[in-house]
């Protein structure tokens, strides 16, 4: 019961901490409003970086989450996952959502003006889809989250629950639109591809299925949830079958660019294989190929996941900056407009900013932990749970 | 109606005093240029390629290209950015911008510029026509042909300095133009034409 009691203090130490980060990056933020964007490392070549690496892997988390939850409820192979649903519906729909939310919203210049994407709407826009993607993300995800939530307490059959799950799911699906801000570009190459989309959905699943398993580890060490291994290694299966996905198309970009030997698509990748961004570039292979093996072996999951997310980021990374410091022209111009200045490395306010954000997420999600009823799987358990406060208390 | 342009690169020298007439006309903060003159040729701006005694140095000028199908416009998710359907000009709503940078990854020309900090300048009083736009921090910007001056009857700021004589200016729709004569019978390049976007600067090569 003495660890119980330094477990729950541990959780508050984490709460702490993920406030006062929050803090530092609301601290970032106000810099940045009344300073500029300057405070950032991008400029006129290099004009989306860390924030917009937040978006795409936030709004990833968001749609596997949904694509997770809805799974078990659609598809017998996955039913076993049904007591974790909850969670994994609320990291998406609430923590996972809001971060990206965020991070679009301090990557605008004129946040202020936000609300114009609404008023003033260009339905052409993929920045329009996006907004309009996010948006169902929150509704269906509190929806989704709700109805699990009556389910678990009885005031709901889980037959009712086909239908939302559907929508979920589909929903969940759809983050293939988010990749295409990128990849109806055609200014930019590397990003125009029909592989661009698949790509952001196997994206989406690592790095959701990734979190879950290491929120699922600790949940698992903290008694708020049981999950046996084999369940664990199941989703690190998926997960690194999903990153194989990815290692495929990192190799079929590069081999397909460099073949060329010359041309847009060499250009980019040659900076990137060979050039400038190789440090980025082998970085980002030796984490798929890391994750891949260490997520499809048992004893190395968790750290696995880890490399997983790690991966993604880097993927999102180089993909940014690999076609955005190599623009189609590429003629030196004045200062301020010269591209190929070596690479992108967001700067401290970036970072700051970036980490009060997901702090923020985290927050969301173990305030969400300790208010609403996620965890438990059975009405036994609930019971054991709330004994276990209970005696806590005592 | 559709305004264009056209530029002789055999005539371009490199000078950038198109570039100086925009900054100073468009009273331009400080590092923004609309109007850029690219050096075709080493790795800095006014640098050869190749080597002594086969060296060679080319320019092309760069501006907003007015495309017939820009694809800034449809990228902007609010409408900020837009084409003017009486005379094929791309221009740009600054209030309603909300500087997320879409139209600047759409553009294959690179010639958007965003405001990344409160417009500074150079010279404490402003320069150039009394009409030129007022600069907005957290916006992106770009050149508009000067639609400031053309509606007073004017040609583009740029026009009036090049030492070469190398721009041309007027409507495309109108074979008697200015413009549509400089192009008539000469070989020309539209920059990036294969993406579709139709551009309303002509190279004449």
């Amino acid at each position: 019961m003495n660890a119980k009691v330094a477990k729950q203090g541990g959780s508050k130490l984490w709460l702490i901490i993920f406030a006062l980060l929050s803090v530092i990056g609301l601290a970032c933020w106000v810099l940045q409003l009344t300073k500029g964007l300057q405070l950032t490392n991008l400029d006129n070549n290099n004009c989306w970086g860390l924030y917009i690496i937040g978006f795409m892997l936030f709004t990833g988390i968001a749609a596997g989450s949904l694509i997770f939850s809805s799974s078990a409820y659609l598809f017998q192979g996955m039913a076993e996952y049904k007591p974790f649903t909850r969670i994994a519906a609320f990291v998406g729909a609430i923590g996972s959502v809001v971060a990206a939310g965020l991070f679009i919203i301090v990557d605008i210049g004129n946040p202020e003006r936000v609300w114009n994407i609404i008023l003033s709407a260009n339905i052409e826009s993929p920045m329009f889809w996006d907004t309009v993607i996010l948006a169902a993300y929150v509704v269906i995800g509190i929806v989704f989250t709700r109805q699990l939530i009556m389910v678990e307490q009885g005031e709901k059959e889980e037959k009712a629950l086909y239908g939302i799950s559907l929508v979920a799911f589909i929903a969940g699906l759809l983050v293939t639109v988010t990749s295409f801000a990128f990849s109806m570009q055609v200014a930019r190459p590397l990003w125009n591809n029909p592989v661009e989309p698949l790509s952001f959905l196997a994206a989406a699943l690592v790095a959701a299925l990734a979190l879950l398993i290491i929120l699922f580890a600790i949940l698992n060490k903290s008694g708020y949830i049981e999950i046996s291994n084999e369940k664990l290694s199941k989703l690190g299966k998926l997960a690194g079958a999903f990153l194989a996905v990815e290692l495929m198309v990192v190799f079929g970009e590069a081999a397909i660019g460099l073949y060329a030997g010359a041309g847009d698509e060499y250009k980019i990748l040659n900076w990137l294989v060979l050039g400038k961004g190789a440090p980025l570039f082998w970085i980002e292979l030796i984490a798929i190929a890391t994750g891949v093996v260490l997520l499809l072996n048992k004893g190395t999951l968790v750290a696995g996941a880890g490399v997983g997310i790690l991966a993604i980021f880097m993927i999102k990374y180089t993909l940014l900056q690999a076609q955005l410091l190599n623009p189609l022209l590429s003629y030196p111009g004045p200062e301020g407009y010269v591209s190929g200045q070596g690479i992108y490395l967001p700067s401290i306010i970036e970072i700051g900013l970036a980490v009060g954000i997901i702090a923020l997420g985290c927050l969301l999600v173990m305030i969400g932990l300790n208010k609403l009823d996620l965890g438990a799987n059975t009405n036994q358990s609930l019971d054991k749970h709330r004994l276990g406060a209970r005696s806590e208390q005592a | 109606m559709r305004y264009g342009m056209a530029i002789d690169l055999k005539r371009c020298i490199g000078c950038h005093a198109c570039s100086v007439a925009c900054k100073s006309n468009n009273n331009l903060p400080n590092h923004i240029w609309w109007n850029k003159v690219l050096t075709v040729g080493g790795e800095g701006m006014d640098t050869a390629s190749g080597t002594y005694p086969n060296a060679k140095m080319q320019y092309v000028p760069m501006n907003c290209q007015h495309c017939e199908n820009p694809a800034c416009v449809k990228a902007c998710p609010v409408g900020a950015t837009y084409k003017r359907e009486e005379d094929g000009i791309v221009i740009q709503n600054y209030d309603k911008c909300i500087g997320c940078r879409m139209c600047m990854v759409a553009c294959p020309y690179s010639a958007r510029s965003f405001n990344w900090s409160k417009p500074e300048y150079y010279l404490e009083h402003t320069l150039g026509d009394i009409d030129a736009p007022v600069h907005q921090y957290n916006v992106v910007e770009k050149c508009t042909f000067c639609v400031n001056r053309i509606a007073r009857g004017a040609e583009p700021a740029c026009m009036e300095l090049c030492i070469g004589r190398a721009r041309y200016w007027g409507d495309l729709d109108d074979p008697n133009s200015e413009v549509s004569k400089a192009i008539q019978g000469r070989n020309y390049v539209k920059m990036l034409e294969e993406k579709g976007t139709g551009p309303s600067v002509y190279y004449l090569t």
